[in-house]
């Protein structure tokens, strides 16, 4: 795979393959986790798969709240789970 | 101008037909392709009547009088005079549409019930299932148990079976006889026939045998617990433990009433307590000059959201709509009406809570906040119960519990909810979180 098709997640390289979301990539990747809630520190994932649930959300380059699961992996975003 | 909001299959419907006669029609989505949650393939669509697909995609390419406006949420939108602004983000940035009329064709989303370990990871609806099959080529896991009740969980079960997935487990909490209620529906849809038969070949290739009469009812460390309900869906006995990677859980629909609400759109309770909008003959909505047309005027699916949006373009654009394009939506309801009864959702489904049990997502509230709510705080309604707890009050402004959080306090005051409640609940003042900087940044007015 070439060196542009990935973004990091917690500072891990992750692939993608083009079109894909980053929550899709990143359940291929066997990383279900993607952030911990704000008042238990539970772990979330993708729950509505469709930008509904707002469960997905991570940082992407610094700005939080993004739907993971709506939003197009692009070569070297950093992606963070946030709170 | 005609803007058509959303391009799953009643938005494309809509955009062709008007096209017909030449109209300019503006199609606007969140997604970066056509087809919406329905038809959201990667790259050609597949399954069953897809080349109804095909012939939307190439009319809409075609036709040099839709310009399709895709990533794109709208968030707002107002009527200024004669004219509609249609306000929307497009990569962070905020914009604006403007035309005369306006098609809402916004589709809907699964139905989730909190059960304990509904919030874990591997816990997901069916269509996110199917939406990183269809739209990302990703499995969402190895071992998969889709449930809850619904037609809709034979494509996501075959759907996952096809690309390699172990169906441990398809399990529908109501049972197929329902159907005997709707003797006329079926007789009127016999086509349906042909679908059932598609999928029960494709279980049968894969060897999944649906189970009637049972429902997940918890799920931890990757162990789901099947559950017998009974006809009210309360727990007859625990049946077995099953260690899967994903369940996929899902109870029929909910329309997103958001831009409709928005505009004044009235809207009234179905049959099966969702709130829809109310439309006439021609899918006219309450308001002047806005239609309304797909799963926010009933639940319907992709057969009766395409008729429907067909109407919808064809009345916006001014184009002659015949008797048998009315007649045939008219079948299609009768069907629709069939899918409530056979697939009704009941309040047993309470039972299965524990006290901890997460209830609103979004703001971590737990089942045991809402009943202190209730019997300690004095709340009456959902309403209040929201104000004390702040259920329903997060990121998804109340889309994944409200009508849960409804149903839960209406169990514990014994007083059932009122269409005023139900209608309350389904409304929000804008459609999607916009920050405080994109808001002062544009010139928008609220």
């Amino acid at each position: 795979m070439s060196q542009v098709d990935r973004f990091t997640f917690n500072g891990v390289d992750i692939h993608y393959e083009e079109g894909q979301s980053i929550a899709a990539a990143l359940i291929n990747d066997k990383k279900r986790e993607l952030r911990s809630t704000r008042f238990g520190g539970e772990p979330r994932s993708i729950f509505c798969g469709i930008g509904i649930c707002f469960d997905c959300i991570v940082v992407i380059d610094g700005v939080g709240n993004q739907r993971s699961c709506l939003i197009q992996a692009q070569p070297g975003m950093k992606v963070e789970s946030g709170q | 101008m005609i803007i058509v909001i959303g391009s799953g299959p009643a938005g494309l419907a809509a955009a062709e037909a008007a096209s017909r006669n030449g109209t300019e029609v503006a199609l606007i989505d969140s997604a970066p392709r056509i087809g919406g949650q329905y038809w959201r393939h990667r790259k050609s669509v597949t399954g069953y009547k897809s080349k109804r697909a095909d012939f939307l995609f190439s009319k809409i390419a075609a036709a040099e009088s839709i310009t399709h406006i895709s990533e794109a949420t709208v968030w707002s939108a107002e009527r200024q005079g004669d004219i509609f602004k249609i306000n929307y983000l497009q990569g962070g940035i905020e914009n604006s549409l403007v035309g005369e009329k306006v098609i809402v064709a916004t589709g809907a989303y699964d139905r989730a019930l909190p059960f304990p370990g509904w919030d874990l990871p591997g816990s997901m609806t069916p269509g996110a299932a199917q939406s990183l099959l269809k739209g990302h080529g990703v499995l969402p896991g190895q071992k998969i148990i889709v449930a809850g009740t619904g037609p809709f969980l034979l494509p996501v079960a075959t759907g996952l079976a096809e690309a390699g997935a172990e169906i441990v487990g398809l399990f529908d909490a109501n049972s197929p006889l329902r159907w005997s209620l709707s003797p006329r529906a079926l007789t009127a849809n016999l086509s349906k026939f042909l679908e059932l038969i598609y999928y029960a070949q494709l279980l049968r290739k894969h060897g999944i045998r649906p189970q009637f009469g049972r429902a997940i009812t918890a799920f931890k460390d990757g162990v789901a617990t099947v559950s017998q309900v009974n006809s009210h869906f309360s727990i007859k006995k625990q049946e077995s433990s099953v260690k899967v990677d994903v369940v996929a859980i899902g109870w029929g629909f909910l329309p997103d009433l958001s831009l409709g609400g928005i505009l004044g759109c009235a809207q009234k309770v179905d049959s099966d307590g969702t709130v829809i909008f109310s439309v006439d003959n021609f899918q006219l909505s309450s308001q002047r000059n806005i239609w309304i047309a797909g799963e926010a005027t009933g639940i319907g699916g992709a057969d009766l959201s395409l008729i429907e949006g067909e109407i919808a373009g064809l009345a916006a654009s001014g184009q002659k709509i015949s008797h048998t394009l009315l007649r045939k939506r008219f079948r299609k309801q009768l069907f629709a009406d069939a899918l409530k009864r056979s697939y009704p959702v009941h309040d047993g489904w309470t039972d299965w809570l524990s006290v901890d049990t997460t209830i609103c997502r979004c703001e971590e509230v737990k089942l045991q906040e809402i009943s202190d709510s209730v019997s300690e705080l004095g709340a009456e309604d959902s309403r209040t119960a929201k104000l004390f707890t702040r259920a329903g009050m997060g990121l998804c402004q109340g889309r994944m519990c409200s009508r849960n959080v409804s149903d839960i306090v209406s169990g514990i005051t014994g007083c059932s909810v009122t269409d005023a409640e139900r209608i309350a609940g389904s409304n929000r003042p804008i459609a999607a979180p916009i920050s405080l900087g994109q808001l002062s940044d544009g010139n928008i007015s609220l």
